[in-house]
């Protein structure tokens, strides 16, 4: 139960729970009683040899538990929330601290694995940078006065006049947030992220009728993924790496499969393909309506409607735009046609433009072409309780915020969970926009650039000191339970580190009863009303037959709620009148190159920049460390007389930073690259003043289908600045040149090998 | 002056030589220096009391203040020394558990004072005596496990390896040296695998094995 | 470790071992490395900081070649020319390659290999570095004086040396992040050599714990850090002497022999396997098998 194994039993921690729970201990309480001294961390390998004797405290348990012995680390389970695939984690407590967070071997979305970025998520419990009280203008206040501050401001205000600005949301920190829009009568609850696939989700709600289908690489022959970074930042990257270990498996029924990858920068995807294609930027729509051309010339069967579609595309005028050689479109047709299922992603990288949805279109009628739907694409269920439902953030969402305020008719504006300050483009003016708000209230975890710019903060608890539920968006499912969707279950993993902190529920559930003092007054606090919330729904949730308090345990327990989803249905192929794929625009003479901001897979949107680990963990693809970077291809490079390390400044028609050049073969010639996620102002010392903020110079290009900001439609020109630095990075001068060297990192073709009998 | 650092060289190296000598051979003994300083714990815990030998003239009349122990096994309170790395210092409900019926002696200072910690709901800040330094593993489950378990030796004995006869003490005072020396002696002898098995074999040598 | 054994004539027992004296009757820890499912994404190396109390030294110490990330990702990119191109007017620039992406890039993870004929032993003055039982290459943080001659004399690289006094003078855990810091294993000071363990914490407790139960340790008792978070499964990490363990049967069917120096499979020309360790020829018999990374030429 709780050894220090790492057998999947170790992940129930059902047993504990329901002990500490039934002996009518609240666990915060619990945890609180424990000693922090038992075994002092062990400082320093050298100096103290001596036997130290009546110096150091022991401090025992007042009253102990079975299951807490010390010395012996006991693993709960929660929810990771460093990004929104929400993997189930389990987190290691010995006397009564988290040390280190695993995967949960019992989820279906991580099956027991976890990235860097969840890895560092100690790190955002335990950061140094934390706020730590209610801050009103900076100074330090109570919370009986932030809330009275609150009350006060709301007083006379219309429900039209607030707006609420959250990340992604779902569980029941969302329905309570609902709950509290409604009680003020307001429908501003706008979803931001910036990193977000909404432009996907669009063009599969065309295509395949549903927003978020689940994907098969593990059942793919082939993956023909159009930007899709799935190893790296894309949607749920720890499943898709599990799916990508199966994939590439000799032993698989299906063989081994192969991976092509085409985008203009490298991704950690395009690294580990078998190909990687560098197709002009905002062709790959165009490039996929080739290859079906190529794909009924070489003998299948297109649909009439779809042929009509797609003639104008040949793979011969196709090659010219995208650059992709004529052979190499015909290859790829080959490949696709003789290993069957395949799987056609879209990603970031297809989505960033003014055609983005429809980009995404043309490569998704690729999978109904290739009959693909239904076999590696799939429906996946929803979960039957919709306020609990995730709202997907987007882009677009804070265009219409920043609109709003710019009118000047929001009074009050809540933020939790986003930092549009750092994140939206300089052009929007969002940062002025905001300031015209009557009264900003931010929930935040550190002083980010938004908690700045508000008038009163209130900290947040951490995600190892909350107590939350979380849908994840891309509902992974065990093998064949199609029509499985899960809750999953953030619990408290320690005690509050600062005495202060609240969680969101908490917050939200405190304001409510501002409102509804009636309906809300029998929850003492957001616990309370998540254990009612989950037992009044027990037969719902599959607890029918079990006894209450049972049930509860075994909730927290696996911190995992099997749900009966509501199944989806994938639609055959849809109707397409045509596509309005525009030919490569003829680069701007003053601004030649197109700029790719890159999802760095640990520093995303910059969300997690203040954890040291994910600033010391090195760019896979730049091994690059603590600072941001201009990736240019080293032709492109050699005519503009740049060398590696040569500060450069970067120049769109909105703005320009300013970093080190870094020569990299991983990038299309007419494209320069800048990682997302560096160049805080603010947020705490890690972050605070690292690499450049890329966001501040992207040109307002919207995508025309859904209004979302369109990443990869900003171009730049490029000029030395005169100075020179020595980049900090891993690879060493030689910048990884394996020659000379003997059988270091080797590569083998795949048919020089028997990959089938591996073990 | 000369002759004065002849003679200190001449020591230092009678030192080092009958110091060289000493580790290689030396039984582990306890002599007064190995003895750790005495320790001022919060409340004087009487070890004798509650380890010690029972006097059978305690039996004669219950009314008078017992001069022997109860035999309790070291195991009763120490409970973690079996299971895990560390022996643990009792919690305090453990103390209160057996206290809470035990009339005779509530109203004694040492008894009084250990309820208001409990009334407190406060641990109690007790001083480590047997402190070995923070880059040494010590493991009391396999000591334990080897030879009370395997070896079927008395718990007494087992944990007076290193501990001493606590049963004669009040508050514990170290008397081994605990130093590596020292644990290596033993280590390097052959003990018994099992009480059923006349196998030997000795303990670790390896330093990875200890040094964390 | 006793002096004696010190002085024992280190040459013979790099000749002899591992071929012929058998150490390891019961375990020998060893790994797999599958370059074929690694996909780079540093999630072993942020565990291993998370698990194994390393400090982070900061972007200036960092470009000293200071860091101390006991497991690397190593990015690699295939080469098919070489110009050798002196530019007068740089302080850096000495080689320009000619790096080709269309294959993607390759990644290969590097940590310590645990030799079993470590180069890395032979040259410690203090004998703060030798070969434990179980087949592994301790260092032993309070033995160490902090010549680092192991880490000049390691063909690998893996071993990281303690320039300053982390925890103490240069802040690296500020308050309170020294509390997410592992209790089983020490934080090292100034002046200290440090390395990987293969996570001697953990394979420490599922021995004992193995012990406890009276049963010998079975394969999955115990994971490394990095293995455990391993988004692809890409390590394999066991006890070499079990034949039921799934590293054992990595090496078999990979035909690598940990104590031969030349693996017969590489002398045929046919041979369908990937199984290969890094600098084999030196005979250091490192306990890490690579398996080459696969690509498909078709496409």
């Amino acid at each position: 139960m709780i050894e220090n194994g790492f057998d999947e039993t170790t992940s129930h921690s059902a047993k504990p729970q329901s002990e500490g729970q039934a002996a009518g201990y609240n666990r915060r309480d619990f945890l609180k009683t424990l000693g922090w001294g038992g075994t002092a961390v062990a400082l320093s390998g050298c100096g103290n040899t001596s036997i130290e004797n009546g110096k150091e405290t022991v401090v025992s348990y007042v009253e102990p538990t079975d299951y807490q012995i010390p010395s012996i680390g006991v693993y709960y389970n929660s929810t990771c929330a460093q990004c929104d695939a929400g993997c189930n984690i389990m987190g290691r407590v010995r006397e009564g601290r988290v040390l280190k967070l695993e995967g949960n071997p019992n989820s279906p979305v991580n099956r027991g694995k976890l990235c860097g970025l969840g890895q560092a998520g100690v790190q955002a419990h335990y950061n140094p940078d934390r706020v730590r009280q209610p801050l009103l203008k900076g100074e330090a206040i109570t919370w009986d006065k932030a809330l009275g501050l609150i009350a006060e401001k709301l007083n006379g205000v219309k429900g039209e006049e607030v707006a609420f600005l959250t990340g992604t949301m779902s569980g029941h920190v969302r329905a309570l947030l609902g709950n509290y829009m409604d009680a003020l009568g307001s429908k501003n609850h706008f979803v931001y992220e910036a990193v977000s696939p909404a432009v996907e989700r669009a063009a599969n709600k065309k295509m395949y009728g549903v927003s978020m289908p689940r994907y098969r690489i593990d059942k793919a022959k082939v993956v023909l993924s159009f930007g899709a970074d799935f190893l790296g930042a894309w949607i749920s990257p720890v499943n898709f790496s599990q799916q990508y270990a199966q994939f590439r498996k000799g032993s698989r029924p299906e063989g081994r499969g192969v991976l092509v990858q085409i985008e203009p920068k490298m991704s950690l995807t395009g690294a580990n393909a078998d190909r990687w294609i560098a197709a002009r930027p905002g062709t790959e729509g165009m490039l996929a309506l080739a290859l079906i051309n190529a794909l009924g010339t070489a003998g299948l069967s297109i649909p009439t409607d779809v042929t009509a579609v797609v003639k104008d595309y040949t793979p011969e005028r196709v090659s010219l735009d995208t650059g992709v050689s004529f052979e190499q479109i015909n290859r790829l047709a080959k490949l696709l046609k003789e290993r069957s299922p395949s799987l056609i992603l879209a990603g970031g990288a297809a989505e960033g433009y003014a055609h983005g949805t429809q980009n995404a279109m043309a490569i998704a009628l690729l999978n109904h072409v290739l009959g693909n739907v239904g076999k590696t694409v799939e429906a996946a269920a929803g979960v039957p309780f919709p306020q609990i439902a995730p709202i997907p953030g987007s882009r677009s969402a804070l265009t219409a915020l920043g609109n709003g305020l710019a009118s000047g008719k929001y009074k009050v504006v809540f933020t939790y969970g986003a930092n549009p300050v750092y994140s939206a483009p300089a052009v929007s003016k969002f940062s002025e926009n905001f300031s015209k708000a009557g009264f900003k209230v931010a929930f935040a975890q550190y002083l980010d650039e938004t908690a700045l710019a508000a008038d009163l903060v209130l900290p947040l608890d951490s995600a190892m000191e909350e107590w939350a539920t979380e849908v994840p968006e891309y509902m992974a499912a065990p093998e064949g339970n199609v029509g499985y969707a899960q809750l999953s279950v953030r619990q408290p993993l320690m005690g509050r580190l600062y005495p202060d902190t609240r969680g969101a529920g908490d917050i939200l559930l405190a304001l409510l009863k501002q409102r509804k003092a009636d309906e809300y007054k029998g929850f003492e606090d957001f616990y309370a009303y998540l254990q009612s919330a989950i037992m009044k729904n027990k037969a719902a949730l599959g607890g029918a037959d079990c006894a209450d308090d049972k049930f509860w345990n075994d909730t927290l327990g696996s911190a995992i709620l099997p749900l009966k989803g509501v199944a989806g249905s994938i639609s055959a192929k849809p109707a397409i009148a045509g596509f309005a794929l525009p030919a490569p625009v003829t680069a701007d003479a003053s601004y030649p190159l197109r700029l790719i901001p890159s999802i760095s897979h640990s520093m995303r949107d910059g969300r997690n920049a203040n954890e040291p680990w994910l600033q010391e963990s090195p760019d896979p693809m730049t091994t690059i460390v603590w600072d941001s970077w201009v990736e240019i291809h080293p032709k492109t490079a050699a005519q503009l007389g740049i060398r590696e390390g040569d500060i450069v400044e970067v120049t769109s028609k909105s703005g320009s930073i300013k970093s080190q050049a870094y020569l990299f073969p991983g990038i299309h010639p007419d494209a320069v690259s800048v990682p997302m996620g560096y160049g805080h102002q603010a947020m705490g010392r890690y972050a605070k003043g690292v690499g450049a903020n890329v966001f501040a110079m992207l040109d307002p290009v919207y995508d025309k289908e859904t209004g979302e900001l369109a990443y990869h439609e900003t171009s730049v020109k490029i000029s030395k600045t005169g100075e020179r630095i020595i980049i900090v990075k891993e690879e060493g001068p030689a910048r990884g040149s394996q020659v000379g060297r003997k059988k270091i990192a080797v590569k083998v073709s795949a048919d020089k090998v028997d990959l089938s009998k591996e073990v | 002056m000369h002759r004065f650092l002849r003679l200190s060289i001449l020591l230092v190296g009678m030192f080092f030589a009958v110091g060289s000598y000493a580790t290689d051979t030396a039984p582990p003994i306890t002599t007064e220096d190995d003895l750790g300083p005495q320790v001022e714990q919060p409340i004087e815990f009487p070890h004798n009391r509650h380890a010690g030998l029972h006097d059978p003239a305690d039996d004669a009349d219950p009314s008078k203040p017992a001069k022997g122990g109860m035999e309790i096994n070291c195991m009763y309170c120490h409970t973690y020394a079996r299971r895990s790395m560390v022996a643990g210092i009792p919690p305090l409900r453990k103390c209160i558990g057996c206290h809470q019926s035990i009339e005779s002696v509530k109203e004694t200072p040492r008894i009084k004072k250990l309820f208001e910690y409990w009334e407190a709901k406060k641990a109690i800040p007790w001083k480590k005596v047997h402190d070995l330094p923070d880059f040494v593993r010590f493991n009391h489950e396999r000591h334990v496990q080897r030879f009370v378990f395997q070896q079927n030796r008395p718990v007494q004995e087992a944990c007076g390896y290193c501990h001493g006869d606590i049963k004669t003490m009040t508050v514990a005072r170290r008397q081994k040296p605990l130093t590596m020396g020292w644990c290596a002696s033993c280590h390097q002898k052959d003990h018994l695998v099992s009480a059923s098995s006349s196998e030997t074999s000795h303990g670790p040598n390896d330093c990875f094995t200890c040094h964390k | 470790m006793s002096v004696s054994n010190l002085l024992q004539n280190w040459s013979t027992f790099r000749h002899e071992h591992p071929i012929n004296d058998k150490p390891h009757a019961e375990i020998k820890w060893a790994m797999t490395i599958d370059l074929d499912t690694c996909i780079g994404c540093n999630a072993c190396s942020v565990a291993c900081y998370a698990e194994n109390n390393l400090p982070v030294v900061g972007k200036e110490k960092y470009a000293h070649g200071q860091s101390m990330h006991w497991i690397r990702i190593e990015r690699y990119w295939g080469e098919t020319e070489v110009k050798e191109e002196y530019d007068p007017n740089s302080n850096f620039d000495m080689v320009q390659q000619d790096f080709q992406a269309d294959q993607g890039a390759q990644f290969l993870p590097m940590l310590c290999q645990q030799c079993e004929a470590a180069p890395c032993e032979t040259v410690c003055p203090v004998g703060a570095t030798n070969h434990t039982e179980d087949g592994l290459n301790s260092q032993i943080y309070n033995r160490c004086i902090g010549s680092r001659y192991c880490s000049a004399n390691c063909p690998f690289k893996v071993r990281y040396f303690n320039w300053w006094n982390y925890p103490e003078q240069e802040n690296a855990w500020p308050e309170p992040l020294p509390l997410q810091l592992n209790p089983d294993l020490t934080v090292r000071t100034k002046g200290v050599m440090e390395k990987c363990t293969f996570c001697k914490q953990r394979t420490y407790t599922a021995r004992n714990n193995a012990r406890s139960e009276g049963r010998p340790v079975h394969d999955g008792d115990v994971q490394t850090a990095c293995q455990q978070s391993c988004p692809t499964n890409a390590i394999s990490f066991g006890n070499l002497v079990d034949p039921e363990a799934r590293v054992a049967k990595q090496w078999e069917q990979q035909q690598v022999d940990l104590a031969k120096e030349k693996q017969e499979k590489d002398e045929k020309a046919d041979n369908k396997l990937r199984g290969y360790r890094i600098l084999e020829e030196l005979r250091p018999y490192p306990s890490i098998m690579y398996l080459e990374r696969v690509r498909e030429s078709a496409v």
